[in-house]
């Protein structure tokens, strides 16, 4: 038996979540000595538990890590007044934990009243990462902003923001030196520019710096020239009229950015100048173009100089012809996310095929993780690269057109999946599109053993599919599923296994009303919402499908803050008593 | 924590009336035959344990329950019991084969099976629609491209009050375009609206509306609840002034004005937020309250 302090110092080392988990089952002391030090917590869905239970299980937290929605809802599939509000707990945690420092929320509904409370309740309040969150305005910024003396991060990542003004910025007050992460790239107005200009001249520890649209080109290189230790810069809209004389300040203040790793930015780019930051390519880590609605030889021009690049974020216009670029170029590439420059429109004229990933998949032998969106696919392409890097971990691949089988053979994709999921034995996410039958399935039940979270949608014939992935899938858990035909059996055979998993979704697929009463019946730790839009909801018969399930498991029992086109299924007394 | 599940209400302790659990905890295998369009028959096999030799029979009728198990993986987990589930779950918790899973399986290429809100039609663009949240491009992503920025929004986008009609709510999706709206220089036009005695304010998308009648008639459904059909054909009561609140909003300037004086357009570029106010409440609106209520008759679009 150790005592508690070699316990508690030999637990300091234990920083995943799942580690210190898994410490807290050994033994009753074990658990109580982890409890008592814990100081980061993290919870998945923010309905699997209550506040209160997590602040009497861990006393001591200084950060505090949350999730709302589900993934779909960054697709709209989540309709708006859902759920996942931030208040109760923010309400909670700033009685329980004065001196917490850090809180970190994704896909929640975040009121101005919960920054005012975060704002005025923790002392010693360092980070605020706000992720896909909305539900908040410009005033919430403003209170953060002017009564959070030790803020460090403030971290707006595709937050819906009501802009009521810009003057939020100017609400830091001038002794506020501690800044050292800004990020309002999803912000719409304009701050004001010497209100910036000033918190970056005193904020000596500033790294990074994410600036939104409103800041024009020409002011960019006094702010690098204000941060020369900036590691990670989002430029605003990068347009403007070619001027030599802007064009040389802001290429000579790159120049000198020796810390520079990450670029982002790059709205509306106006291609000249582009050059600009050529001399900083060799140096980048990251660089995200996404936003670079330019074409491909001006972005092959710069990923040929990025040599020590890990992550490249790019829109389809980088083509296959890009991509042989980065394959050659990018030798240390880790991530690669190509996003669609037009989603909708039919004919193609961006020259990015299955080519491009194929190339990339050749020549970067780090490569992990791909997000990569394209029209068309063929098997062969996919087989290729699974024997080419067996080491990917995140393969999501979108193809946009659904239900398209390989475009050479015109068969299904499934031998290519399969190929993947048996190649990738670290695969831990996987997207699928394209034609895929419930063979597919039968490779992933059978192969994916590490896999985490699977997301499919417009795939399968039957039941089966769905049952493969339940029984088969030993680590799956996040499972997402849209517009497929999977229903009830497979639902209702595994409904263990959804208790060990975070949760799942199922939308436009064959799964009863009856079948969710009875599941919500029968598993009192899970709670199955049913949320259907639909005006005669009530009167429908049980055997008719719902729009969209989410099952997920909780300890906390059913939630009160539904809206009226969310059910609990099976909770009520009633249907109880009514076991069949 | 430790879930147990004690489904079937006569199923006795340590009977796992529930048959085998199909979860990565058990010690049986399960066995499913499907046969394919080609009657190949392709055995599948997940394998949770080595218990179970397997051979190339067809294991079809192997009985088998798939179904739910006791306690979270733990309390003696399997016994490699090969029981015929009882109770409740008897329908479900018997061997599942090929055969069960036949009765929706579809031939690949088309699905005749109707699924609610599915796009069983090609989603190709050209068709005149789009499917909600497809493809999988968060907003922060979707963007106009060069190609698109001197063509005209084609019938390629589900124009908003498409959407509102199908949905009776207001949301936003997949309009492309308000994404071009947006980007040439409209504000994203989300306001809050408040009502008083309501805890949780919530949020209304004002592009997504074309007259003060239709935003009413939004905010009626989320604030009180109102659905059917029929009265959704009654001229809004929040605007002719029979309910007992009314509708104000927050201008540029801050004060507070009753909703409907202005023209919408007007409206739209001066409003920053909206209230539900209590009747009671609305003498403290701006002066004008008296002479617009005789005009909040007539239609303002």
């Amino acid at each position: 038996m150790f005592p508690e302090e070699v316990l508690e110092h030999v637990f300091s080392f234990l920083n995943s979540h799942t580690d210190r988990n898994t410490a807290s089952l050994v033994c009753k002391s074990w658990y109580e000595m982890e409890r008592w030090c814990r100081k980061r917590v993290f919870i998945g869905n923010c309905y699997a538990v209550n506040p209160r239970v997590v602040i009497r299980r861990f006393p001591e937290v200084k950060s505090v890590e949350l999730k709302g929605k589900p993934h779909f809802a960054d697709f709209n599939l989540v309709p708006e007044g859902w759920g996942g509000y931030v208040y109760p707990w923010i309400v909670e945690i700033a009685r329980a934990y004065p001196w917490l420092e850090e809180i970190r929320l994704k896909r929640m509904v975040v009121t101005d009243e919960c920054l005012e409370i975060v704002a005025k309740s923790f002392r010693n309040f360092r980070v605020l990462v706000l992720e896909s969150c909305e539900g908040f305005s410009t005033d919430g910024l403003a209170a953060v902003a002017a009564n959070c003396r030790n803020l460090r991060v403030l971290d707006l990542r595709e937050c819906e923001v009501e802009e009521l003004s810009g003057h939020w910025l100017s609400h830091f007050p001038d002794s506020f030196t501690s800044l050292e992460s800004l990020n309002m790239a999803c912000l719409g107005s304009e701050v004001s520019f010497s209100a910036l200009e000033r918190l970056v001249a005193r904020s000596p520890n500033l790294k990074t710096l994410r600036l939104n649209r409103t800041v024009p080109i020409e002011k960019l290189s006094t702010l690098l020239q204000r941060a020369p230790q900036l590691v990670d810069f989002g430029t605003g809209a990068y347009s403007a009229e070619i001027r030599q004389d802007v064009y040389s300040r802001l290429a000579d203040a790159f120049s000198r950015s020796k810390n520079l790793k990450s670029l982002s930015g790059f709205w509306d780019v106006t291609p000249a100048y582009l050059p600009a930051i050529y001399s900083v390519c060799s140096q980048l880590t990251s660089l995200n173009l996404s936003y670079a609605a330019t074409r491909s030889p001006d972005l092959t021009k710069i990923v040929s100089q990025c040599y020590n690049l890990q992550r490249l974020v790019v829109l389809d216009y980088i083509e296959d012809t890009g991509l042989n670029t980065v394959s050659m170029s990018c030798k240390d590439l880790r991530e690669l996310v190509v996003f669609p420059s037009d989603p909708f429109v039919g004919e193609v004229d961006v020259l990015l095929t299955e080519q491009g990933l194929v190339s990339v998949s050749q020549g970067c032998s780090k490569l992990q993780s791909v997000l990569y969106f394209c029209h068309q696919m063929s098997n062969s392409a996919l087989i290729s690269i699974s024997k080419n890097r067996p080491n990917l971990t995140c393969f999501r691949l979108c193809i946009i057109e659904p239900r398209v089988p390989d475009y050479v053979t015109h068969e299904p994709l499934d031998v290519g999946f399969g190929s993947i999921v048996e190649n990738c034995k670290q695969l831990t996410r996987l997207s699928m599109s394209g034609l895929l039958t419930d063979r597919v399935f039968e490779y992933i039940g059978t192969h994916a053993k590490n896999l985490d979270m699977l997301s499919i949608a417009f795939a399968g014939d039957s039941d089966l599919g769905l049952h493969h992935v339940l029984s088969g899938c030993d680590s799956l858990r996040k499972l997402e599923i849209r517009d497929c035909p999977f229903g009830d059996k497979a639902l209702l055979a595994n409904a263990s296994k959804l208790e060990k998993m975070r949760s799942l979704w199922m939308s436009s697929c064959l799964v009863s009303f009856g079948a969710c009463k009875l599941l919500g019946q029968k598993m009192p730790g899970l709670n199955v919402e049913v949320i259907d839009e639909r005006e005669n909801v009530n009167s429908l018969p049980e055997y008719v499908p719902v729009e969209k399930v989410y099952i997920y498991r909780t300890v906390s029992g059913q939630r009160f803050d539904t809206p009226d086109f969310v059910r609990i299924m099976g909770k009520d007394k009633d249907d109880l008593y009514n076991l069949s | 924590m430790d879930v147990t599940l004690g489904l079937l209400p006569d199923s006795p302790a340590g009977d796992d009336g529930g048959g085998v659990p199909s979860g990565g905890s058990t010690t049986v295998k399960s066995i499913l035959t499907k046969e394919d369009n080609n009657k190949n028959n392709m055995v599948m096999c997940s394998e949770v344990s080595s218990s179970y030799p397997v051979g190339d029979q067809n294991l079809g009728d192997l009985e088998l329950g798939l179904g739910l198990s006791i306690g979270g993986g733990g309390g003696g987990g399997l016994k490699g019991k090969v029981v015929a589930g009882g109770g409740g779950w008897s329908q479900y918790a018997r061997i599942l084969t090929a055969k069960d899973f036949k009765q929706n399986s579809c031939s690949s290429s088309s699905c005749s099976v109707s699924i609610p809100n599915s796009a069983t039609d090609s989603v190709s663009p050209t068709n005149g629609n789009s499917v909600v949240g497809w493809p999988p491009v968060s907003k922060a992503h979707r963007m106009p491209s060069l190609a698109n920025e001197n063509k005209s929004p084609t019938g390629n986008r589900i124009s908003v009050t498409e959407q509102t009609k199908s949905k009776n709510r207001t949301v936003v999706i997949n309009d492309y375009s308000n994404e071009k709206a947006r980007i040439s220089d409209k504000k994203y036009r989300s306001v809050k609206v408040n009502m008083d005695g309501s805890l949780i304010g919530r949020k209304v998308d004002l592009n997504a509306h074309t007259s003060y009648e239709m935003l009413a008639q939004t905010l009626e459904e989320m604030f009180f609840r109102r659905r059917s059909s029929t009265e959704a054909a009654k001229s809004s009561r929040l605007l002719d002034g029979t309910s007992e609140f009314v509708l104000t909003y927050e201008d540029k300037d801050g004060d507070c004005m009753l909703v409907g004086d202005v023209p919408w357009q007007m409206f739209l570029s001066s409003v920053k937020r909206l209230r539900i106010m209590k009747n009671s409440e609305s003498n403290e609106l701006a002066p004008r309250f008296q002479e617009s209520h005789e005009r909040r008759r007539t239609d303002v679009v």
